[in-house]
Formats: C-alpha cells, sequence, structure tokens
C-alpha cells in the first residue's frame, strides 16, 4: 500500500471523525442549518487539506480536483456563517477580532492566493522551483493557520476533536514540507517536465 | 539566465519569510478574546442584593472611569428588548451602574444579551432596570459557545440623561456568575 493511500485512508477517518463528532456532540444540536452546514464544510475541508500535498508526486490531477473542493468548502463556511450571523462575521473579519478568527482571516486569504497560483501555473512562467516554492509553502501555512483557528475555536470539535484536528494539521504540514525539500533539492535540472495530468 | 536557476527565486523566498514574520506579529499583538474583551465570568455564587446606600454613598471626591463603548459591543443588537423576560438559569449577569463621581444610579435600563443552548444572540435579550443599590442582575441558562467563544453582551442603550454604552466580554461556558460594571457619562 502506498503512502498516499495510507495518508488518504486516515485522512478520510479523520474527517468522517469529525463530521460525526460534530453532529453527535450538543453544541450543534438545535443550532440553525446553516452553522451545521458550515461546520461539516470546514470538518471535511481539513481532511482533504491534509491529503492534498500528498497527492502532489503522482496525482497531479486528483490534486487539482481536491484542490478545487476545498476552495469551495472554504467558501461555504465563510459564506455560511456570514449569511447566518453578519454581525460577528464582520467583528470576526474586523483588526479587533479574536485570536483565532484572524488566523481564519489569513488562512482564507492565503487559500485564495494558493488557488490562483495553482490556477495561474502556466501563465505565470515562472520557475518550476518558483512556483513550487510558492504554492507549498504558503499551503503548509494555510493549514498551520487554518487547524490553529480550529483548535482555538470551542464548541463542537473540542476533546478528542482537537486531537484528530492537530493529527490532520501535522499530516497536511509534513506533507507540505517533505514535498518542498523533495522537489527543491532535485538536482540541477534546465527545465522541467510539464506537470503531468 | 532563468534556465540555470535551481531554487526558488530569492525575492519570492524573502517574501515567504516577509509574510510569515508579518502574520506572526499580527497574531501576537491580537487579543484573545478581541480588542477590549476581558473574562468577565466566574463560578462564584451571586452576591445578594444590598441594601440602598444611603444618598451620596461614593467616597466625596472618588472618580470612575468612563466604560467604553468596545470592538462587537453591538454585535447583534436590537433596540426592541422585552423588559424583564426570563431567559433561564445557571448564570446570573449582574454588575453595579455608576455615574464618574461612583455614585450608584438607580432605575437605570441595561439590556443584556447572549447566547444560550435555548436560544441564539439574536433572539435572547432582556432590558432590566438597576435597583436602589445602583446594581442589575439578569437569570440566564449558562453561556453556550458563540462564534468560538461564550459572550455576554451588556449595554445601557435608552435615550436618556446618560450616554448609550455597549460591552461585549467573554466567560466560560461552566460560569456561574457574571460581572459587568457600567460607568455612564451624561448624555449632553
Amino acid at each position: 500500500m502506498s503512502a498516499v493511500r495510507v495518508v488518504g485512508a486516515a485522512a478520510a477517518l479523520g474527517g468522517a471523525f469529525l463530521v460525526v463528532l460534530a453532529l453527535a456532540g450538543p453544541h450543534l444540536a438545535g443550532a440553525p442549518a446553516l452553522l451545521v452546514v458550515s461546520t461539516l464544510a470546514a470538518c471535511v475541508a481539513v481532511a482533504a487539506l491534509a491529503v492534498q500535498p500528498w497527492l502532489t508526486r503522482r496525482r497531479v490531477g486528483v490534486h487539482v480536483r481536491v484542490g478545487g473542493i476545498v476552495a469551495v468548502l472554504v467558501a461555504l463556511h465563510v459564506v455560511a456563517l456570514f449569511v447566518e450571523d453578519p454581525d460577528d462575521a464582520l467583528f470576526s473579519m474586523s483588526p479587533d477580532g479574536p485570536t483565532r478568527s484572524r488566523m481564519a482571516l489569513f488562512a482564507t486569504v492565503l487559500l485564495v492566493a494558493v488557488t490562483l497560483l495553482g490556477v495561474l501555473r502556466r501563465r505565470l512562467r515562472w520557475s518550476p522551483a518558483t512556483w513550487r516554492f510558492l504554492h507549498g509553502s504558503l499551503a503548509a501555512l494555510v493549514v498551520v493557520l487554518g487547524v490553529g483557528h480550529a483548535v482555538l475555536i470551542q464548541g463542537a470539535l473540542d476533546g478528542w476533536g482537537t486531537v484528530v484536528l492537530l493529527v490532520l494539521g501535522g499530516l497536511g504540514v509534513v506533507g507540505a514540507v517533505w514535498r518542498l525539500v523533495v522537489v527543491l533539492r532535485r538536482a540541477p535540472r534546465t527545465t522541467d517536465p510539464p506537470p503531468t495530468r | 539566465m532563468p534556465t540555470t536557476r535551481t531554487g526558488p527565486h530569492p525575492v519570492a523566498v524573502g517574501a515567504v519569510l516577509l509574510l510569515v514574520a508579518m502574520i506572526a506579529a499580527a497574531l501576537w499583538n491580537s487579543d484573545a478574546s478581541g480588542t477590549g474583551a476581558r473574562n468577565v465570568g466566574s463560578t462564584e455564587a451571586a452576591p445578594a442584593p444590598a441594601p440602598a446606600p444611603a444618598p451620596g454613598a461614593a467616597p466625596p471626591g472618588a472618580t470612575c472611569a468612563p466604560t467604553v463603548t468596545n470592538p462587537g459591543g453591538r454585535n447583534n443588537y436590537d433596540d426592541d428588548a422585552p423588559l424583564d423576560v426570563p431567559l433561564g438559569r445557571g448564570l446570573v449577569i449582574t454588575g453595579l451602574v455608576r455615574d464618574t463621581a461612583c455614585r450608584p444610579l438607580p432605575g437605570v435600563p441595561v439590556q443584556v444579551w447572549l447566547q444560550t443552548a435555548l436560544g441564539s444572540e439574536r433572539e435572547n435579550r432582556t432590558t432590566v432596570l438597576t435597583g436602589p443599590d445602583g446594581r442589575y442582575r439578569v437569570d440566564t441558562d449558562p453561556a453556550v459557545a458563540q462564534f468560538g467563544e461564550p459572550n455576554v453582551h451588556v449595554a445601557h442603550d435608552v435615550r436618556g440623561p446618560w450616554r448609550a454604552v455597549f460591552q461585549r466580554h467573554v466567560v466560560d461556558s461552566e460560569d456561574t456568575l457574571a460581572v459587568v460594571d457600567l460607568t455612564l457619562v451624561p448624555s449632553s
């Protein structure tokens, strides 16, 4: 069984655990539907982010599709909170918001940047090393800030949820750093092969 | 000579390092619960109502710093709060309302709103009047985490002799007492 399959299975299990924990716990019982949707979208997004760097080795096509899914899930997470409670959502995004919200805000902006880097890869015409460094290091920051935000949030994912969040975040960060080190230490090459899809 | 470069462009490396430093600084300089919000909760028993103070109970020459509306204080504010409706039990939100000479102010309306297991921050609210000792008291179900942390809002929001103030502070979900004092300044 390849590493990517092991990580994929672990991430799927972790994501499923977070979803079950959120739905079974008291925090979302009787909560508005939008809040439930927002929380579940975030649970799935964390699991998907954990597996993302591990897909860059041989499964770039899957990586691109999962990246699109993460972007949609995070957008859903933010928009649902905004519609449910605009006052608190705007306060959280303001410079006066709590640390956890500031982490989320930075993570979201960086995720947009990482996604745009992915979409514009060919048009940017940057060297493969530069593009990979930017895409990978910013993506690692997204995972650190996004998971940090989720850990600091009190609510549906406390207790064992925190442990699973940290494991998923660890998978994502370790994967991103490992891939960055591997691709940047490669033997000097005048041109990299085009990305395989 | 872009084709001979094997590592990432130094500008890209520098930009990412700068970004990481800026994010770290921005997080370091943020307040854990939002600017100006402090934890006002405890698990103590609510204080018994004090007897009405004698006129001029404050020590002569005392000054109390006016309460300043803090960021987020107006979140989900609604001027149409019902008077004295029960919000449950388990948490007492109370405080002393004074003027800047530290004299208790009786009969002043105070609105309290918060998220509990039974109601969201947008629907769970009441307005009460301070007693003869200048204290208000609201009995409610315990606060539950809302946007990541349980929080309570306390405001003097009625047009009158005193200027309006709005407060947002945080508590822990197991807290039984939250104390938010207000020092009001004349509205003129």
